[in-house]
């Protein structure tokens, strides 16, 4: 049985992580669902997330949150790293905005397309 | 602020990728970028049914969403919207949403560009889309916009 993917391994968007697009988190807060644009370093393979201090809501540690890296307009240069996580509360990084709550995003599953990429691959399922 | 509002319409006209942020049943996020459109006072984000995102807005209607112009203006502005979704899939609504989209992201120089350039691939996104529709309707989530707000610029890169 074979299926066509858009999936790629994590190493081919890269470059995504270095000069990052696009970068937003999804989380849980009183309200419901909160999608906050954040700062996004990726140091050592971890990925350090700063939210503007005054963004009205903050993820709390150890929290559950979706961490979104996305690039391209048309259809066939869309990709996305797509990141679900907790968070751990960090020291602000050296050379990054002051006025930013920083913490890192422990994956705990990691999703990665490339619709430039779409192939048949064999189906494993 | 009203997604009347003037500047609420130039973004949403102008950007090209809305960002959905959505829970599960049980409470847990996501967050996926989905192709919209902003037509007559509707907001609607096309998708298929066994996604993620249309599962949750069916399990829980709040949603957020982020809209930004994607390149080329000094004046970057992200825009959240924050309100209620439902999951569309009446004749109708699809064929609107499919027109409007045909028109915002295919037939345009920039579509156009993209496909011949991928013309290779052509049949892989033919049966990648047949793959999805065997797994599930073709859907449209419609949000009821409730806030509408401006967040500070300067976040990325």
């Amino acid at each position: 049985m074979k299926r066509i993917t858009r999936n790629v391994e994590l190493v081919y968007n890269r470059d995504l992580l270095k000069r990052v697009p696009h970068a937003c988190l999804s989380f849980a807060c009183s309200h419901g669902p909160q999608a906050q644009p954040v700062v996004l370093l990726w140091e050592d393979n971890r990925y350090l997330m700063g939210i503007p201090e005054h963004a009205g809501y903050q993820p709390d540690a150890d929290q559950e949150v979706v961490l979104l890296v996305d690039d391209g307009v048309y259809f066939f240069d869309l990709r996305a790293i797509y990141i679900r996580g907790r968070t751990k509360p960090i020291t602000t990084p050296g050379g990054t905005p002051a006025d930013h709550m920083w913490c890192e995003v422990a994956p705990l599953k990691t999703v990665s397309w490339d619709y430039g990429t779409l192939r048949e691959v064999k189906d494993e399922h | 602020m009203n997604i009347d509002d003037p500047a609420v319409i130039n973004i949403l006209r102008r950007s090209m990728i809305a960002r959905i942020a959505t829970l599960s049943r049980t409470g847990r996020p996501s967050i996926n970028p989905l192709y919209f459109v902003y037509w007559d006072n509707h907001l609607w984000l096309g998708t298929a049914e066994w996604t993620l995102a249309a599962r949750n807005v069916k399990a829980d209607s709040r949603v957020s969403i982020l809209f930004e112009v994607e390149q080329g203006h000094a004046d970057h502005q992200i825009l959240r919207i924050s309100g209620r979704a439902s999951v569309r899939t009446d004749q109708e609504v699809q064929r609107s949403n499919n027109l409007q989209t045909l028109r915002k992201y295919i037939l345009t120089p920039g579509g156009i560009l993209n496909y011949v350039t991928h013309i290779r691939l052509l049949q892989a996104m033919h049966s990648y889309h047949a793959q999805s529709a065997q797994k599930g309707l073709a859907c449209v989530i419609e949000v009821i916009p409730e806030q509408v707000e401006f967040l500070n610029s300067g976040l990325q890169g």
